[in-house]
């Protein structure tokens, strides 16, 4: 099996798609090419690139992020959601949370937003090769879990069985609902859905992430579980996860901070000498737990 | 080689003015208000300077407190006036600079800001160009002084780190020392006699410095004992229990470098918009307030955690050596008198050090 | 300018705050009777003239605008009220603050015009537009030039005698503190911090602690900064007379509680300007010893001895201290030295009174371009309570920018000042802490200065349940004398 060296561990440097501009802080120009409203939230924005050689050269890894420029307004992080083999466009699944966020919610279709990426580690999908993958996804979280599951999906023949358990607060707050029938029917993926307050029209699990995960109970051997939600769930996941058995480097996670620069060095996303902007946002438990508990 | 010269002090208006010829002078000038403070500014004929080690540190020159990265405006399209493109104008311009009569700890900080900015996985564009352009005429420090402590983080009172010219006081002037190609070909440019004949003034000058130094404590176990000191909450929370959580260690470092960047402006508007970097200073509570709310620092012990750790754990880690030249200025400058030195050496388990040093309550008196 | 005729004159920038139930109507009904008025105006249409906040005001004038006017419905006719009562407060507060920045007062007026009022509005409007021309376009701050003419400052002398009496207190207090320590989670003192000379903050919990207590006219901090994040605990505190001001300032807008609060008062004799003894001390080694003998502290460093005197070298804000004991206290130390009638003006606003309006842009310029932007001054305010949610720092309001020009950092000054209009007690924290000595006590100092002319019943910090001055009204106000129009 080929295993690449990712994510950087400490204290390597991993080789990954470069930017391709020269100043890492001045923009790609692109247009909002389609929004589609996934929750009274959550927006995902479709931009293309303006320069067609740079959208049709662009590559990016699963798990890598990118710095979404309103102008005025700002920038912010936000993992792309598209998978890699989606050439047409990049996607941005954002939740509506501060000034960025709204300005993002705020755009048309044709409006020119900058693009900076991609940024970041990726998931290390190559060490899974052979083994099942349990993929849980929290809220917002589900973002980075879509693009590294459609990649793998699309790469299946790869891995062995393939699970997602997704949950939200309330049905309504479920993204991603276009995908949704798609994951639940198809056969080489085991989809479970979650609320943690159901109403009438739910047929689905209810209950938080970690204890349907529990009732759940997928078998540690030859697994790895991937993450991705807000902090408190994870931090309980985790717990689960290692209750049934998985152990620290099977547990992969994906982690927000805040970042302004997203090139390790404006100084403020770090956790130890660990910068999630360049050393992450893709760590492995094992990883987490060998640096400060500061989530 | 080593280029010796030797400047007199009645001929330093001349040979600021030989600089300004090429280039934009920065020279230390005290400024008089509720207390007297150094900063440095341009040098022009006439400004009344002095060699006094500068309140504020001299990193704007290669980091301002606030830069534009880029402006951005929407104009109408050349070919269809009825829509609009972005222009982005990231043009960026380094004025060619030298500082004059900066300290050895200032010009480490510059050596402290050139790994993130210039080795990292990301060059810094704006800090390269301007590091590029920049020219260091350290003034080696006569005594060591009550706030600062060079020499326990590895500089000294003439260490040549970041410097391109060390300037040493000796009887009627300075005498001027070559360290880089840069501050050799300076020198050699200038019309500033040979000082080759005065080098056994500069070297007893420099020893004087040394031995006015008290011992330091032996700092190598420092990463591996502040790592340890990580959760103990009640560690940081003793040392913290003072801080008011305002920017005066962060911007008076010379070797703090974390920043912020905003947008202003509104690029439809005739005046456009832009993209700012400033300095960001880590004690404060927003400096990573997610905007959802989750803070993963939000008590002010958690902060000072992290600008500890920074300087003597994590930053050596990445780059093996303190970011941290020594220079105290965290410690005047704080408004309610924290002093890192006492932080540093009690997470050390060193208190009996710094008593030795003065930094609590014991007399030193020699 | 005001040379031009008035065919031919170019349009100056006005900003008009106008309340949408009267004055915006009152505009209107103008309008409609083709009343002819001035064309320099730009309305911008308020709920009411009590939404006006002072900060509005003076950002366009900072930013270009030669004249702002604010009008709203006459006093008792507000449609909310009581809203035009405080304006009223406000903005006569900022009127007279103007002047201190460099800003000429008559850019600036308020005045009420019904929506009635039609031919009113076009007096006002005209008339302002006329007062505005004749003053010319407005100079620009970041066009001032350096301060052309040294100013004496002009010598004061203090209300109390200055010593180092209080210093004998400190055997009774550290008694009194012992004897409450069990029942305290804390008591916040002072200690030696590097060296003698320079005193830092203590926390004391334990009777070792309490050994360290230091206190004299080095125990330059105001503790009570640290009094709201400790709500909730049972926590003891030394105070100087200002120092207690703070607390009951504190106590007054309830943000802390008084059963959590024990006050140990020591009478003041006056405190050292610890930049002033540093600037002198210069670059020095080793302190070997720091002795206060009445008036005279006397600093050996590197075998050199410094004589300082409370007299030469006390902090600005002690020459016409009036509280040199806490007004509120559980305990009290020594005895306060009596102070003498009148008022003096403190020394840096008497140098700023000096100076013409221009000479006063060009002092500010000046001064606040070596600020860095610590924010060390608002940290260190015992007043400046909104913390992480300065307006300085927000984004929604968006009333300042990170940009580093002496502009924008002069806005903030002027930010912190008029939120501590009424409230300031003029601790001096603000300056102390500044560590490139910007003198920006002065600006908070004029305040205090215009809100005792306005409100000469009230002081901050003085009483616990009195109400401070911005914070009520009174349908007549006996000290503002509105201008006819």
């Amino acid at each position: 099996m080929t295993t690449i060296t990712n994510p950087r561990m400490p204290h390597g440097i991993t080789p990954r798609p470069l930017l391709p501009h020269a100043n890492a802080y001045a923009p790609m120009l692109a247009t909002v090419h389609e929004i589609i409203e996934e929750s009274p939230t959550i927006k995902s924005i479709r931009v293309v690139l303006n320069d067609d050689e740079a959208q049709r050269s662009f590559t990016f890894e699963p798990g890598q992020v990118g710095q979404l420029s309103v102008f005025g307004a700002g920038e912010a992080t936000f993992v792309i959601s598209s998978p890699p083999s989606e050439k047409r466009f990049l996607q941005f699944s954002v939740m509506l949370a501060g000034e960025v966020t709204a300005a993002i919610h705020r755009l048309s279709v044709g409006e020119t937003v900058g693009v900076r990426a991609p940024l970041g580690n990726f998931f290390p999908y190559k060490d899974w090769f052979g083994k099942n993958v349990f993929f849980i996804a929290g809220g917002i979280g589900i973002a980075p879990i879509r693009t590294i599951m459609l990649h793998v999906l699309e790469h299946a023949e790869n891995y062995g069985s393939l699970h997602l358990l997704f949950g939200a607060r309330k049905p309504g707050d479920l993204a991603f609902k276009q995908d949704i029938p798609d994951w639940l029917t198809r056969s080489d993926l085991d989809c479970t859905l979650c609320v943690d307050r159901a109403d009438e029209s739910w047929s689905h699990k209810t209950g938080m992430v970690p204890s349907v995960l529990e009732e759940l109970a997928p078998q540690p051997e030859n697994t790895v579980a991937v993450l991705c939600g807000p902090p408190v769930m994870i931090k309980y996941t985790i717990e689960t996860l290692e209750k049934l058995g998985f152990s620290p480097e099977h547990i992969i996670t994906t982690l927000e901070k805040r970042m302004k620069c997203g090139i390790g060095i404006c100084g403020r996303c770090n956790i130890g000498g660990l910068y999630v902007c360049v050393d992450g946002p893709v760590f492995s438990w094992k990883t987490l737990q060998g640096l400060p508990n500061e989530l | 080689m080593n280029c010796y010269r030797f400047l007199a002090k009645d001929a330093l208006s001349a040979f600021l003015a030989f600089l300004a010829e090429r280039e934009r002078v920065l020279v230390p000038v005290e400024k008089n208000g509720a207390r007297s403070s150094v900063v440095f500014e341009e040098w022009h004929e006439g400004l009344p300077f002095t060699m006094l080690k500068s309140t504020v540190p001299p990193k704007a020159a290669v980091l301002p407190q606030c830069e534009v990265l880029f402006t951005c405006r929407r104009v109408p399209d050349e070919g269809d006036q009825n829509r609009h493109v972005m222009v982005l104008d990231d043009t960026l311009t380094a004025q060619p600079t030298v500082i004059v009569a900066t300290r050895p700890c200032d010009a480490r900080g510059f050596a402290v800001l050139d790994r993130p900015y210039l080795n990292g996985l990301y060059q810094d564009p704006y800090y390269a160009a301007r590091r590029k352009e920049l020219t260091v005429l350290t003034l080696t420090c006569p005594t060591g002084c009550e706030s600062c402590f060079c020499h326990w983080v590895g500089g000294g009172p003439s260490s040549p780190e970041g410097s391109d010219v060390l300037l040493t006081e000796i009887e009627g002037g300075y005498l001027c020392q070559s360290v880089t190609e840069k501050g050799r070909s300076l020198l050699e440019r200038s019309a500033l006699p040979d000082g080759e004949d005065r080098l056994a003034s500069m070297q007893e000058a420099r020893k004087k410095a040394y031995q006015s130094l008290g011992r330091a404590p032996d700092l190598k176990t420092a990463p591996q004992r502040i790592s340890e000191r990580f959760s103990d909450l009640d560690f940081w929370n003793r040392w913290t229990e003072a801080c008011i959580s305002c920017g005066a260690c962060t911007y008076f470092c010379p070797t703090c470098y974390c920043f912020t960047i905003t947008d202003e402006g509104d690029p439809a508007h005739a005046e456009g918009g832009r993209r700012l970097r400033s300095w960001d200073n880590c004690m404060s509570s927003l400096f990573t307030r997610e905007a959802s709310g989750h803070n993963p620092r939000r008590k002010k012990a958690e902060r000072m955690r992290n600008r500890i750790s920074h300087k003597y754990a994590t930053y050596p880690e990445n780059w093996g050596v303190f970011s941290c030249s020594g220079c105290g200025r965290c410690v005047s400058n704080c408004p309610t008198g924290i002093d890192i030195r006492a932080i540093l050496l009690s997470a050390l388990g060193k208190e009996e050090d710094m008593i030795s040093h003065g930094t609590q309550s014991k007399e030193t008196g020699q | 300018m005001s040379g031009l005729t008035q065919g031919e004159r170019r349009e100056l920038r006005i900003v008009g705050f106008l309340c949408n139930w009267c004055s915006y109507g009152g505009a209107d009904t103008a309008g409609v009777a083709r009343a002819s008025q001035p064309t320099d105006l730009r309305i911008i249409r308020v709920p009411c003239s009590g939404r006006v906040d002072p900060l509005f005001v003076v950002k366009a004038l900072l930013n270009g605008a030669d004249g702002v006017l604010v009008s709203g419905c006459h006093p008792r006719d507000c449609h909310y009220g009581t809203g035009n009562f405080y304006a009223r407060r406000r903005l006569e507060v900022l009127r007279r603050f103007l002047p201190v920045l460099g800003i000429d007062p008559k850019r600036f007026s308020y005045t009420w015009v019904s929506a009635s009022e039609g031919q009113r509005w076009q007096t006002v409007v005209t008339r302002f537009t006329e007062e505005i021309h004749e003053l010319g376009p407005a100079p620009r701050f970041m066009d001032a030039g350096p301060l052309e003419r040294e100013i004496e400052q002009p010598a004061s002398s203090p209300l109390h005698s200055l010593d180092s009496a209080s210093l004998e207190s400190l055997a009774a207090l550290k008694q009194a503190i012992a004897s409450r320590l069990p029942e305290l989670d804390l008591v916040l003192g002072w200690q030696e911090g590097r060296d003698k000379a320079h005193l830092v903050p203590l926390f004391i919990r334990t009777p070792e602690d309490l050994d360290r207590l230091a206190i004299g006219p080095l125990a330059v901090h105001n503790l009570a900064v640290y009094l709201p994040e400790l709500k909730g605990r049972k926590v003891g505190i030394v105070v100087k007379g200002c120092d207690g001001r703070s607390v009951v300032e504190l106590l007054q807008e309830k943000l802390i509680s008084r059963e959590d609060v024990e006050i140990f008062a020591v009478a003041c004799h006056g405190t050292f300007d610890t930049g002033r003894i540093d600037q002198a001390l210069g670059r020095y080694q080793h302190l070997e010893s720091v002795r206060m003998d009445g008036k005279e502290l006397r600093i050996t460093c590197d075998g050199r001895e410094r004589h300082f005197s409370l007299e030469n070298d006390s902090s600005t804000k002690c020459l016409h201290c009036k509280t040199p004991l806490s007004p509120l206290s559980d305990h009290s130390f020594g005895s306060a030295p009596s102070v003498g009638e009148g008022d003096s003006t403190p020394p840096d606003l008497a140098r700023l009174d000096a100076m013409t309006l221009d000479e006063r842009r060009a002092f500010w310029r000046s001064q606040m371009e070596r600020c860095i932007r610590c924010y060390a001054c608002r940290n260190a305010c015992p007043l400046c309570v909104c913390r992480d949610h300065c307006i300085s720092d927000t984004r929604e309001p968006h009333f300042t920018t990170q940009e580093s020009t002496a502009k924008e950092k002069f806005f903030f000054q002027i930010i912190h000042s008029l939120h501590l209009a009424g409230r300031c007690t003029g601790c001096g924290e603000c300056q102390r802490s500044c560590p490139v000595g910007i003198p920006i006590l002065a600006l908070r100092e004029h305040l205090i200065r215009v809100t005792d002319e306005l409100f000469p019943e009230y002081r901050a910090g003085m009483t616990v349940d009195a109400a401070a001055p911005l914070l009520t009204y009174s349908v007549e106000e006996p000290h503002i004398q509105e201008r006819e129009w």
